[in-house]
């Protein structure tokens, strides 16, 4: 039961982070392959506004303000931890 | 009679953004005798050859007519951008040797004076949108493209110069240059619907007083810079200080709350009342584009309102910057002021310049703020000579006359402070910085 639920979670963490890679790529206009979901968002070449924009797309896509969360880097600082904050 | 086909090569539809920037260059024309020009500097290691410097600029730039054209108007009302066959007048280019001052400290206010006369100087006709000087001091250069905001925004303008760079190596741009625009005249409901929403979002900015503002000074006058280069070590500093007091990649947020936090003191202590109206110029283009739209402008605006009695709460202020900031972009605002403006161009300056003062009772804003990130010009040189940094110098629109630009060169950070002659006496030019630094953690 318990095993069910981590696979299960572990698909829904792959849909989200997949999600997050097509948006991040079409905001910095590059190649989906080119978004390593473990490579931090400021190498990639995201910028504040591309980041509100990222910000903004998770709020309409997921329903979920990170706005107002505290924006720590932990959190926010790959796609891979950035999935997680949302699954959460 | 020539009739031109709407894509013609003779002639480039202006945007709505365009036409915005045809108005501030109107109003500060009017106001200080030169128009919405800046200045690109690059601070380079040794003495450039100056008669190479020029002829070899002077050849890149014969390519490039457009950069010799003017603004008309088409038979369908819509203003465009007539381009010339061929570029025919010579570049302006200035050399200017700086000898050694006995004030040791002084050396770059030396230089700074003369790019100032530079960037103060109008350019000598309707078609001269780009003007040079090179400027030898000691063992360092100084290479200064002033540009006319009509042709360039601050990115295109390294990218032109960066493109420059690799034709000078040797490396031919694979011309995928795009001039084309639309007319736009057709989607009107579109543009409509957009100009309601800009329209909401303008009269939410106006309170029933005035922004605050510095009174501009009389007479025409030119432009002051202070200018600030961090170096790595504090560079990093500063961004490590947005993300933790801001949240990751929130450096814009965080300078543009610094900078509001700066200049309060300022104004607070001039006794106006009112609150704060900040324009801020952002990028509308995607990074495919920017090496095929290098001319024109490609930007667009966010407006921050920031209540005085939260300019002096720092985390209060971070923390309305960056819900405005969310809200704008969350509502495409400045998608919308693209829209938008392309229903103003059938005003002329005069009368738009008149218009946009209506929403803040006379005035349109307290300062300008913008925020460039990376740079796009790539090249460690500048044709055979090492780059030390790389600042812009810009003359704000007026009004508001004033304003402060972060801007990155490799790994410095550049705060350039700009204001009419006469807004500010030095010594509170020097505050401003002072106290931005220290709001940005290094002190």
């Amino acid at each position: 039961m318990e095993i069910d639920k981590e696979k299960k979670m572990d698909k829904e963490t792959i849909n989200i982070e997949e999600t997050l890679i097509k948006e991040v790529a079409a905001i910095l206009s590059i190649d989906k392959g080119s978004v390593g979901p473990e490579v931090p968002l400021h190498e990639l070449g995201l910028d504040s506004l591309g980041f509100v924009e990222l910000l903004v797309v998770i709020e309409k896509t997921f329903r979920i303000r990170l706005m107002d969360s505290g924006l720590t880097r932990n959190d926010f600082k790959t796609i891979r931890s950035l999935a997680s904050k949302i699954r959460l | 009679m020539k009739i031109y086909l709407p894509y013609s090569k003779k002639k480039r539809y202006l945007t709505g953004i365009d036409w915005i920037i045809h108005v501030l260059n109107y109003m500060t024309l009017k106001e200080t005798g030169a128009g919405f020009m800046s200045q690109v500097v690059f601070e380079l290691q040794g003495k450039a050859d100056a008669i190479k410097t020029e002829s070899t600029l002077s050849a890149f730039i014969k390519n490039y007519p457009v950069l010799n054209g003017y603004t008309k108007r088409d038979f369908n009302l819509a203003p465009y951008w007539k381009i010339p066959t061929r570029k025919k007048e010579k570049i302006s280019f200035e050399t200017i040797n700086i000898t050694d001052s006995l004030k040791n400290g002084a050396s770059f206010d030396d230089v700074l004076t003369s790019l100032e006369k530079g960037i103060n100087r109008p350019f000598k006709n309707r078609k001269e949108h780009v003007a040079f000087c090179l400027i030898t001091k000691g063992e360092k250069s100084y290479l200064a493209m002033t540009f006319d905001h009509l042709v360039f925004d601050a990115r295109n303008a390294e990218t032109f110069l960066d493109i420059f760079q690799e034709d000078f190596k040797g490396k031919k741009y694979d011309g995928s240059l795009n001039l084309k625009e639309p007319a736009h005249l057709s989607m009107w409901m579109e543009k409509f619907k957009a100009g309601q929403r800009v329209n909401r979002a303008f009269l939410k900015m106006a309170d029933k007083i005035p922004p605050r503002v510095l009174p501009l000074s009389s007479g025409r006058k030119g432009f002051k810079f202070k200018i600030l280069t961090f170096s790595k070590k504090e560079s990093e500093a500063i961004a490590e200080n947005a993300f933790s007091q801001a949240g990751y990649l929130m450096l814009m947020p965080y300078a543009l709350s610094a900078s509001v936090s700066a200049m309060h003191e300022i104004f607070a202590g001039r006794g106006d009342s009112g609150n704060y109206v900040i324009p801020v110029s952002i990028d509308t283009r995607k990074k495919e584009e920017v090496r095929r739209q290098f001319f024109f402008s490609n930007t667009s605006f966010f407006i921050f309102k920031v209540e005085a009695g939260l300019a002096a709460r720092f985390p209060e202020l971070l923390n309305s910057v960056k819900e405005q900031m969310y809200s704008q972009v969350k509502a495409d605002l400045p998608g919308d002021i693209c829209r938008a403006s392309l229903l103003m161009r059938i005003a002329p300056p005069s009368i738009l310049g008149s218009l946009l003062k209506i929403y803040l009772k006379g005035q349109i804003a307290s300062f300008s703020f913008s925020y460039v990130g990376e740079t796009a010009y790539e090249s460690p040189y500048f044709m055979d000579n090492k780059i030390i940094n790389m600042f812009h110098m810009p003359r704000v629109p007026v009004p508001p006359g004033i304003g402060i630009f972060f801007q990155k060169s490799k790994e410095n950070l550049n705060v350039i402070l700009s204001h009419l002659d006469g807004m500010l006496t030095d010594e509170e030019s020097k505050k401003i910085l002072s106290l931005l630094k220290s709001r940005l953690g290094v002190e």
